[in-house]
């Protein structure tokens, strides 16, 4: 369903992502992980069609989304990482401006709308203006946005931050039915254990470029390790924290008699 | 001198330098401006319009001494100029209090940020009331840097100060001081005793529909309130209440008074504006004393989340989903966000200026009017001013971080945003500005006449909408204009050229057609083809414009110079 083809893209010349692939096919979730700076973010705005690339394409069913923006978006439901929403609106009425700017009808928006809110526990605020709203609920209006209009393809960056407990496990299992529904799923999220339980492959970047794209089970089990945690602390060779730690609060005593 | 300041500057304690630095550039909010805008340069623009006005009225006051001949007409010339002085200063004050209206509070950012630090509350409210003085000492200064040594110099030769310009020059700019202190004041004792009085939640409603009625109060009062130039009207029986309710003429006596030319059957509006002045003052002061610790503990314990009790929120329906979606996200923005309001709002009070200016003559008129310029300009600026103003307002930027939904969701060609916007500016801006006009036309006759303006108005409208189009590849309230870069100065002197070389012969053009069949016919023809042909070229252009938004504002670092 989404191919992505050897992408470059640079910032003033520095390399933000290089020769990244993969694909996505429906009814699969598929992690996408990566330490900060890693080119997560450059590689989720090209495939959303925010920003374009300096080499490479990104192929939904077989087109270039950039031949098709228009039809492309029309598929996709997308929850970026910071929820960055209209402070002033109300919940329903952001679904409202969603809706429409969909082109679907009023009627429709209005029940799917209230239907959304109301599974999210947000009726009763969902005439209260956004900038009430807690970070969870934020998040919760930003999942709503995104299954609005019944995409194809969702793309779902830290989509559990601010989320309590009972929603991130409402989150966990309605991943599992977008995928039985034959949605393809790009997951991005710093919570390897949910990545672990909830997409079907990883694919781990770092430093721009593609390290490792196996199953979960896979990854494990070929580089003899425990958990993902491990696999991806030795993938990215991730530094020793507990040093870095210590080193902190001597720092935060220099100066002290 | 600069050493001197650096001295004295340098002996303030540095957290209150620091806040008072911060507090200045946060006067007037920069959400409002473009990422890419010079503040500064932008600041600086506006001083020189307002210097370029004191020059202007420096040398009309200066034409006018020298060519009035007449004694008591050269009197009230000088009695009018003096009292028109004052009010701008007011009104200029009044709009920059309206502008930095909150600026003296804490906000819910202070707060969280300097509640952590070892900052009195006292240092913060001095700082931000500094922050707010030098911004209006500012605009006071440029507005009367030329006028406020002509017009002193021109008194002080007259008949009445003992000691000539010295006298005149000091009371002058004590009165213009005094009565901006006493607007501020005014403001700032009514802000304060609201927020110490209100739960915290109600305050901040009722306020910004304080902020508003404010406005409406500075501007309504400057065009509406009668010009008295003569000693008979000043002193006549049946003035006196005007006297008494005006505040530009209680600072005018002021200055009379310590310039030693009022009248002692006028000591008494003296009186009114030192009582005023004093209550004002001391209002501020207390109000603020009292209000600030407890404002502060009111942010802090506000609750962040209240669930929301039902809401009704009805707006038009305009043509296909996307239309609807572009209107009703403008007439949101607009209504709710104060910023966007205040700005409309400016544009509003004009058009609500020219209305009510238009009722004040129907009601004064005991027969039917004949149709000419009285009706024919007012309603053509309402029109322009609703709508150029609906345009302008459209550029100051929401939330840009929130514009990626916009693309995200832009499933649609971009010839299709253009007509939400055409749709947008119809509906919010044209329509209303010819209903207004429509109501306010009923007095004049002929009715067929009359009739044909509106046909003339209503297709100056269309036109207007398209001309705002052009380039415009945007929805409303997502891209931010260029403030910083746009010449300020030209556009002001700019369209005062174009309203008297362009918009006056084209009224008289209008009524001149308005009695020939075959000229209004021409007209209307060519009205209707620029307005054909200007929506043929924004459709064009619109299917191959890229909508524009824009999301991340550029980083900035400030420095706190604390080794200053």
């Amino acid at each position: 369903m989404l191919e992505v083809q050897h992408l470059y893209r640079s910032y003033r010349g520095i390399p933000a992502i290089q020769d990244v692939s993969f694909k996505v096919a429906g009814g699969e979730v598929v992690g996408f992980l990566g330490p900060n700076g890693a080119g997560k973010s450059t590689t989720v705005k090209i495939i959303t069609g925010m920003l374009r690339p300096n080499e490479g394409r990104v192929l939904f069913e077989g087109h270039d989304i950039t031949e098709a923006m228009v039809s492309y978006r029309a598929t996709l439901g997308y929850v970026p990482e910071e929820a960055h929403l209209y402070p002033y609106m109300s919940g329903l009425e952001y679904l409202q401006l969603v809706g429409r700017l969909r082109g679907l009808g009023e009627a429709l928006i209005a029940t799917k709308a209230t239907r959304l809110l109301t599974l999210l526990n947000l009726e009763s605020w969902q005439h209260s203006p956004i900038s009430t709203y807690s970070k969870g609920m934020r998040q919760r209006v930003l999942i709503a946005a995104a299954l609005l209009h019944d995409p194809k393809l969702l793309i779902f960056d830290e989509p559990l931050s601010g989320l309590d407990v009972v929603s991130g496990r409402l989150f966990k299992d309605l991943l599992e039915l977008l995928a039985a529904e034959g949605k393809a799923v790009v997951y991005i999220s710093h919570v390897l254990e949910v990545v672990e339980q909830v997409c079907n492959r990883v694919i781990v970047i770092a430093k721009g470029r593609v390290l490792a794209d196996a199953q979960p089970g896979d990854l494990t089990r070929l580089m003899s390790l425990p958990n993902l945690e491990s696999v991806f602390a030795q993938l990215v060779k991730q530094q020793d924290t507990r040093s870095i730690a210590q080193e902190m609060v001597e720092v935060m005593q220099i100066g002290n008699a | 001198m600069h050493d001197l300041i650096q001295r004295l500057v340098a002996r303030l304690p540095l957290d209150f330098r620091v806040l008072y630095g911060q507090f200045l550039l946060r006067v007037i909010d920069l959400e409002a401006l473009s990422i890419q805008a010079d503040v500064p340069g932008f600041l600086g623009q506006f001083a020189g319009v307002l210097i370029m006005l004191s020059l202007v009225h420096s040398v009309v006051t200066y034409v006018g001494y020298v060519y009035i001949t007449e004694a008591h007409e050269r009197m009230a010339f000088l009695l009018h100029i003096q009292h028109y002085l004052i009010a701008t200063t007011m009104l200029v004050v009044g709009l920059a209090t309206v502008i930095s209206w909150d600026a003296t509070f804490p906000d819910r950012r202070d707060v969280m940020v300097l509640s952590s630090l070892p900052i009195a509350p006292r240092t913060i409210l001095l700082a931000k009331m500094a922050a707010s003085i030098g911004v209006l000492g500012l605009a006071v200064f440029t507005l009367n840097v030329a006028s406020g040594l002509m017009l002193p110099l021109i008194l002080g030769a007259q008949p009445g100060p003992v000691l000539g310009q010295f006298q005149s020059i000091p009371a002058w700019w004590f009165a213009l001081i005094a009565a901006s202190a006493f607007l501020y004041g005014s403001v700032l004792t009514v802000q304060g005793f609201t927020a110490l009085l209100l739960p915290r939640r109600i305050f901040l409603r009722l306020s910004a529909f304080l902020q508003l009625a404010a406005f409406g109060v500075f501007l309504g009062v400057y065009f509406v309130q009668p010009s008295l130039t003569t000693p008979a009207a000043l002193a006549a029986p049946g003035n006196q209440w005007i006297l008494a309710s005006s505040p530009s003429y209680w600072f005018w006596a002021m200055f009379n008074q310590m310039n030693g030319t009022l009248p002692a059957q006028l000591f008494w509006v003296a009186h009114r504006a030192w009582i005023w002045l004093g209550l004002a003052v001391s209002g501020a002061v207390l109000s603020m004393m009292l209000c600030y610790l407890r404002t502060m503990k009111k942010t802090v314990e506000e609750p962040d989340l209240v669930p929301g009790a039902g809401s009704f929120s009805w707006v038009p329906r305009v043509g296909n989903s996307l239309q609807n979606a572009v209107a009703q996200f403008s007439i949101r923005s607009l209504t709710r966000c104060r910023q966007h309001r205040v700005a409309y709002a400016f544009y509003l009070a004009f058009v609500f200026a020219l209305a009510f200016s238009l009722l004040r003559t129907e009601t004064a008129a005991t027969a039917p009017i004949p149709l000419s310029l009285v009706l024919l300009a007012p309603t053509f600026l309402m029109m322009l001013f609703a709508v150029m103003g609906l345009r302008n307002v459209f550029s100051l930027p929401i939330s840009l971080t929130a514009n990626w939904v916009l693309r995200t969701t832009q499933v649609r060609p971009p010839e299709k945003y253009v007509a939400a916007t055409r749709a947008t500016l119809l509906l919010f801006a044209v329509a209303p500005a010819w209903l207004l006009s429509a109501a306010l036309s009923l007095r004049f006759r002929p009715v067929i006449q009359v009739a044909g303006h509106l046909v003339v108005l209503a297709l100056v409208g269309c036109i207007l909408a398209e001309v705002c189009l052009i380039g415009f590849y945007k929805v409303p309230f997502t891209c931010s204009f260029l403030p910083g870069r746009a010449n300020v100065q030209l556009t002001f002197w700019g369209s005062v050229m174009v309203m008297f070389t362009v918009f006056i012969p084209c009224m008289q053009f209008e009524q001149s057609a308005l009695h020939e069949a075959n000229k209004f016919g021409f007209l209307v023809c060519i009205l209707v083809g620029c307005a054909l042909a200007l929506f043929a070229y924004n459709d064009h252009r619109g299917k191959s414009a890229v909508i524009h938004f824009e999301e991340i504002p550029d980083e900035v670092i400030t420095t706190l110079k604390l080794n200053a």
